[in-house]
């Protein structure tokens, strides 16, 4: 789908292109969201559009559905098929939705009525759209559903939305989008907020339904790694401006913008060779939004004439542009990516020891003389221990119980048994019944910062209480004290006064940071601290962490809890991966990383979308997660593993396996049968990483 | 994505959100009187409320009488304006008395949940299950007919339904990490509750004070005209009403002029408690 | 679904209790001592010795709980001070009146609430969003008797084309003469609308806003279909499930309606009783009137329950 263009990047109208978007700007109120956007899709292409939060992707999407919601469309033209939607009226535009064009939603479960039948939300569409009747609506959506593989799709169709995971809600959001064979199909955001393991089912579906009809494809990520996976061209959007667009493996590898550039540097990759940097700077104000280059602040290439007049789109090669004044510096002159510093256990003193821990939630008590519904077994026995200035990740998909590990340790929660030490003392208690220096020793960084600061407390009330309540400092020492962690996370003193509504997501989390530090902790549980946040930032505070890691006096250890493999390469000395409330493989990270690997981690490994293609394995978990009040029996994982033993697995609990010293796994298989079952796979594969 | 600006918006001081708006116009003044009313009533009605006139009965306003008089001659303006005082006073303490008393258990409740929640809850549900003005009259009637046990009934029907309020949004404010943060840190519990929750549930805890005001001077006047609470000759708005019911068919004014100035207070706290809210916690209207 | 039916059923007969014992302890052990509310206070120590030996207040006050408890399980509500007479039959005919009174009210009120909440929904920030949410404020502040009296003052006295009072002849079923209900119908009617439109309009406003109504909107379906099928069905929930407790409040308010109106119902009774200090009569409309509150609110649960899927299955 390469096309020809003027030299202005202006591309030549593409005669049966699918949709035609044309010097499109939208505002809402004096904010001016998208600016000039210019793109096409052509039958059968996937294209995806590329942005942080703010860049204005989302806008766009609904818009190209005629749905605005308040904004405005100031310039421009969208043509479907040849339907100009921003000006056809209600009516008409009510007759495109769902026969040409559709969409799938990010956060399935809500996009989905919650008091009708997931059926009928498929059927009443077919209805209303082809006049066809109350069976043969509902015959076509028992189809569909079998389309996007659920199974038993007569039973699925008289179920309700909150009887189906996650997943499967996904996939009836996309049978509800399939269901009259639109010419566009626009998806926003569509593995967000589900498990890897999940997204890479539910982008199998998409790739597949792809290959079998000729519809096109919006795609709208922020996830690079999705989107390189999915994607024939890609459009990079940052503010509302296109600022790069072209072929998806070139834009990607050969990028010709400052920004597309910061922004792959800033993903963490599971391959995990290159040190991942952070841009610095925010997003600029849209209600008064600069002459030229609306990236030019946070640039590091920027000159003079950036500032002066608007920026074209500059052609790289056919195909591929860039709104970039100096593109052809772009490789040159901006610093290569380091490669990442080689990440190893430490042997220092043992700082905490976590054995057979156990905790469950009872269930809720139903009648007074029945018996109360099952437990949630949140963990099931959890041992590992943390040396000091070290980094272990405890790394699982939602319900594992990674979270639940991180309060106890945090003194949030109480086991039910087992014992939590930290420096050879026994903590397995509330915070709040541990000695003042155990309270000041182990800290707790949040997952989202827009909760973590108290909105009616200044930055310097956040940051001044430890040192208040620990030290006992006060007046000039205490603020002085204050300025100094302030500027170690890289605020400056001017932050003080400010409230958190005044901060970015960013800011939020240093300050949070700054509150943990203040302390002078000894071992910083950190609750997926950048999962709430944009790539570029998150970059920036993964480095924070390891700088203030690397200088604390009291060589700081961490547990940081994630879901992302890419972070857990990138700063883990040791990695523990969970599933249903247990730990099934523990070992340094590079083991963890490379073959061969518990099944569960291997699978965990294969789903993430990687920016550049490797000779991953396949493997994909099929099935639903079992419930955590009723854990399979033996092996939990035998209900879902693809490299099942025999019976075995479902009957003893599988013994530990150990291939490198440190390292440790729980499988019926030794560890050369798993070498070999797994590289089996990887001979046998034909076809390449990416379709 | 337009969200961020909208939450930003509701965090600015509410004083400095202040804007003049037409209704405020009439609002001030309304509030003006009123103060005056229960402040220095013999300065603007000099009158006594409770003497006996018998050549002046019945004579319809206008004229010598600004608002007419009832049947033993009394002026019904010096009425209105005295009878402020045993009206709102009493719905006005009960309302903050009962808000009070409310904040403090919600607040206790949504924090620390479990057993303690479940308790103090079944018994504000127990509470609850009376309607108001029931719950009201039977206090005060086993009590004894005067103020204070009125406004000790008016504090016990809000307590539960502000601890209610305040409770829904002391568990959301609780949930937060900030809190979670305070107890990592290893703060005590009145530390959290005071310093890290009052200020999150203050917010609510005024507009629903504004809105239990309203309510708590409704009840009042419905006391004192079901005659409980107070006794003849107080001039209480709601005993004026009982009194001249009997006379509607050829003196209406006698129901009319008190039933007004009892709408006209109704409608004034409504308002003003609408543009508290809007102050305090503005919807994030056409901003989406 | 049956079984949370059985746990709402389960609470109310311990909220049955629960409201029995404070009404009875409110009546015994708050400072005022019965003999003497009953005699009012120009009685004489003897006299209210002697009325006390004779309601049996001397007696340990569990004891005597207990035991009105038990007369109340078996259908004795005991005497009436002021008539001499048993209490159930007067109670039986005055709560009957009384339930025809509320329920007309909420069978007029809910649609005209759910409507007015929707169209509000919809239309939200015009100016016909304003008036009707204004007059909704309005009605809300304004006390029932003033509501009543403004309605017998227009179509009583000036129009003169309803009658101001609604005195029932002794052993007539109200509906016989529906003349006499409408106004009172009507106040009651007026008083519960504000929550409801309140309720429904917020909670519509929620529907309208949701990613659902969303989805309905990008499936292609017309927005009469988005709003009746899908906003509706879940922006009502709130309201039905606070059904309950605006008929209780309605309840009370029965109080005074029927006190304006001279309207010969359960809450009447209660006020000539609280004059007369007939102090058994006040236990027990107390007790009635809670009791059908709390009834109203488990059949409110009940439905609410039926209509949500999430609460169903």
């Amino acid at each position: 789908m390469i096309q020809q263009r003027l030299p202005t990047g202006t591309p030549i109208p593409l005669p049966d292109a699918t949709l035609c978007v044309d010097g499109l700007s939208i505002s809402y109120g004096a904010a001016k969201v998208v600016r000039d956007v210019t793109l096409r899709i052509a039958p059968g292409e996937a294209y995806g559009l590329i942005g942080e939060s703010g860049s204005g992707k989302s806008t766009i999407a609904f818009s190209v559905m005629g749905y605005l919601n308040g904004g405005t469309a100031s310039a421009g033209r969208i043509t479907i098929a040849g339907h100009d939607i921003l000006t056809l009226p209600d009516r008409k535009l009510r007759r495109l939705r769902g026969p040409v064009v559709s969409m799938v939603f990010q956060d399935p479960m809500n996009a989905l009525n919650p008091s009708i039948r997931v059926g009928e939300q498929i059927a009443e569409g077919i209805r209303y759209h082809t006049g066809a009747g109350k069976a043969e609506a509902e015959a076509r959506a028992i189809e569909l559903i079998d389309q996007v593989k659920l199974p038993e799709p007569e039973d699925i169709v008289r179920r309700y939305p909150h009887q189906l995971s996650g997943g499967q809600q996904q996939r009836i959001v996309i049978a509800m989008a399939l269901a009259l064979e639109p010419a566009l199909l626009i998806l926003d955001e569509p593995t967000t907020g589900l498990d890897v393991t999940t997204e890479a089912t539910i982008l199998d579906l998409i790739t597949e339904i792809k290959q079998r009809s000729n519809v096109a494809l919006l795609f709208i990520s922020h996830n690079l790694g999705v989107v390189a996976r999915m994607c024939d061209r890609v459009g990079v959007l940052y503010a509302g401006d296109l600022i790069e667009e072209g072929p998806t493996a070139e834009v990607l590898q050969r990028p010709s913008h400052p920004y597309t550039r910061g922004l792959i540097s800033a993903v963490p990759s599971i391959a995990g060779e290159l040190e991942m940097v952070g841009i610095p700077g925010s997003l600029p104000d849209l209600t008064e939004v600069p002459k030229g280059c609306i990236f030019r602040a946070r640039c590091s290439i920027a000159i003079a004439a950036c500032g002066e007049a608007p920026v074209p789109m500059e052609t790289v090669r056919p195909g591929h542009a860039s709104r970039c004044l100096r593109w052809r510096d772009c490789l040159a002159e901006l610093n290569p990516p380091q490669a990442a510093a080689v990440r190893a256990p430490l042997d220092g003193e043992k700082r905490l020891e976590i054995d057979s821990v156990i905790r469950s939630f009872p269930g809720a008590r139903r009648l007074p003389f029945l018996k109360p519904r099952p437990a949630v077994q949140a963990l099931r026995g959890v041992s590992l221990d943390i040396r000091a200035g070290e980094t272990l990740a405890v790394v699982g998909e939602s319900g594992s119980g990674k979270s639940t590990l991180g309060r106890l340790v945090a003194g949030l929660d109480r086991p039910a048994g087992g014992t939590i030490r930290f420096e050879g003392r026994d903590v397995t208690a509330l915070s709040r019944e541990r000695t003042v220096d155990d309270q000041r020793a182990v800290q707790f960084i949040f997952q989202n910062p827009h909760s973590a600061l108290n909105p009616h407390h200044t930055v310097e009330e956040i940051v001044g209480r430890p040192l208040r309540l620990y030290l006992g400092l006060q007046g000039t020492e205490l603020r002085r004290r204050i300025v100094e962690i302030l500027r170690a996370v890289r605020l400056g003193e001017r932050y003080m006064t400010r409230a958190p509504h005044e901060l970015s997501g960013g800011e939020k989390q240093r300050v949070c940071i700054a509150r943990a530090f203040a302390a002078e902790p000894r071992l910083v549980v950190c609750d997926e601290p950048t999962s709430a946040l944009d790539i570029s930032v998150q970059a920036a505070i993964l480095q924070e962490l390891q700088t203030l890691q690397r200088e604390s006096a009291h060589r700081t250890a961490y547990m940081f809890i994630t879901h992302d493999l890419g972070v857990v390469r990138q700063i883990a000395d040791r990695v523990a991966v969970m599933y249903l409330g247990e730990i099934v493989e523990l070992g340094a990270t590079r083991d963890i990383f490379s073959r061969p690997q518990h099944p569960y981690t291997e699978a965990l490994l294969a789903a993430v979308p990687e920016l550049r293609p490797t000779r991953a394995s396949r493997m994909r978990l099929q099935g639903v997660v079992p419930r955590p009040t009723n854990p399979p029996s033996g092996c939990s994982f035998h209900t879902r593993c693809p490299r099942l033993k025999g019976d075995i697995c479902s009957q003893k609990a599988p013994p530990t396996r150990s291939k490198a010293s440190g390292h440790a796994m729980r499988c019926h298989h030794d560890i050369n049968t798993l070498k070999a079952l797994q590289s089996a796979e990887l001979e046998n594969r034909t076809e390449p990483a990416r379709p | 994505m337009q969200n961020a600006s909208a939450s930003a918006s509701s965090q600015i001081p509410p004083l400095r959100r202040y804007r003049l708006r037409p209704v405020d116009l009439v609002l001030g003044p309304v509030i003006l009187v009123v103060f005056l009313m229960l402040l220095v009533p013999g300065w603007i009605a000099p009158g006594s409320p409770t003497e006996f006139d018998p050549m002046a009965s019945l004579i319809p306003p206008g004229g010598d009488y600004l608002l007419g008089t009832d049947e033993f001659g009394r002026d019904v303006y010096t009425r209105i304006v005295h009878g402020a005082r045993p009206t709102l006073i009493v719905a006005f303490a009960g309302a903050v008395v009962g808000v009070i008393l409310g904040t403090l258990t919600g607040m206790l409740a949504g924090y620390a949940g479990g057993r303690v929640d479940e308790t103090l809850m079944r018994f504000m549900d127990a509470l609850m299950s009376f309607p108001t003005l029931i719950l009201a009259t039977l206090i005060v009637v086993m009590l004894g007919s005067n103020p204070v046990n009125v406004v000790a009934a008016l504090a016990v029907v809000f307590w539960p339904r502000s601890a209610r309020i305040v409770r829904a949004v002391a568990m959301d404010v609780a949930r937060r990490a900030f809190i979670e943060a305070a107890w990592v840190r290893g703060e005590s519990h009145l530390f959290i509750l005071f310093r890290e929750l009052l200020p999150s549930v203050m917010n609510v805890a005024v507009i629903d004070l504004s809105l239990r005001i309203t309510y708590a001077t409704m009840l009042s006047a419905s006391l004192s005209y079901l005659g409980v609470g107070v006794h003849p000759p107080t001039p209480a708005w709601g005993l004026m009403v009982k009194e001249g019911q009997q006379f509607i068919q050829f003196a209406s004014w006698l129901v009319v002029v008190p039933c007004t100035t009892i709408a006209i207070v109704a409608v004034t706290c409504v308002l003003l408690g609408e543009r508290l809210r809007e102050l305090l916690a503005p919807a994030h209207r056409g901003e989406q | 679904m049956t079984e949370m039916i059985i746990r709402r059923v389960g609470l109310l007969a311990l909220i049955l209790f629960a409201v029995s014992f404070m009404t009875f302890m409110i009546v015994n052990v708050l400072p005022g001592d019965v003999a003497a509310v009953v005699l009012g206070d120009g009685a004489s120590p003897e006299q209210v010795h002697l009325l006390r030996e004779k309601l049996g207040l001397n007696e340990p006050v569990l004891t005597r709980f207990v035991s009105w408890l038990g007369d109340m399980l078996r259908g004795d509500f005991g005497v009436s001070l002021l008539y001499g007479q048993p209490i159930k039959p007067m109670l039986a005919t005055r709560l009957y009146n009384s339930l025809v009174l509320a329920f007309l009210a909420l069978v007029l009120s809910v649609p005209v609430a759910i409507l007015l909440g929707t169209v509000t929904a919809m239309k939200r920030g015009s100016w016909i969003d304003r008036i009707i949410s204004s007059l909704t404020a309005v009605t809300f502040a304004l006390p029932e008797f003033v509501k009543g009296l403004a309605l017998i003052l227009v179509f009583g006295i000036w129009l003169e084309v309803l009658p101001g009072s609604s005195l029932i002849e002794a052993g007539r079923h109200p509906l016989s003469q529906p003349l006499i209900l409408v106004l009172p119908v009507l106040t009651v009617a007026i008083g519960m609308q504000p929550y409801f439109v309140q309720i429904t309009r917020a909670g519509m406003i929620e529907a309208f806003r949701s990613d659902y109504v969303r989805t309905a909107v990008l499936k292609g379906l017309p927005p009469h279909v988005v709003a009746l099928k899908h906003a509706l069905r879940n922006g009502v929930l709130p309201a039905v499930a606070v059904i309950g407790m605006t008929l209780g409040n309605a309840l009370g308010g029965l109080v005074v309606v029927e006190t304006v109106f001279s309207y010969p119902g359960i809450g009447q009774l209660m006020v000539s009783a609280i004059s007369a200090r007939d102090v058994p009569i006040i236990q027990s409309t107390v007790m009635i009137v809670a009791a059908a509150y709390a009834v109203g609110n488990l059949l409110a649960d009940i439905v609410s329950i039926a209509l949500n899927p999430r609460l169903r299955y």
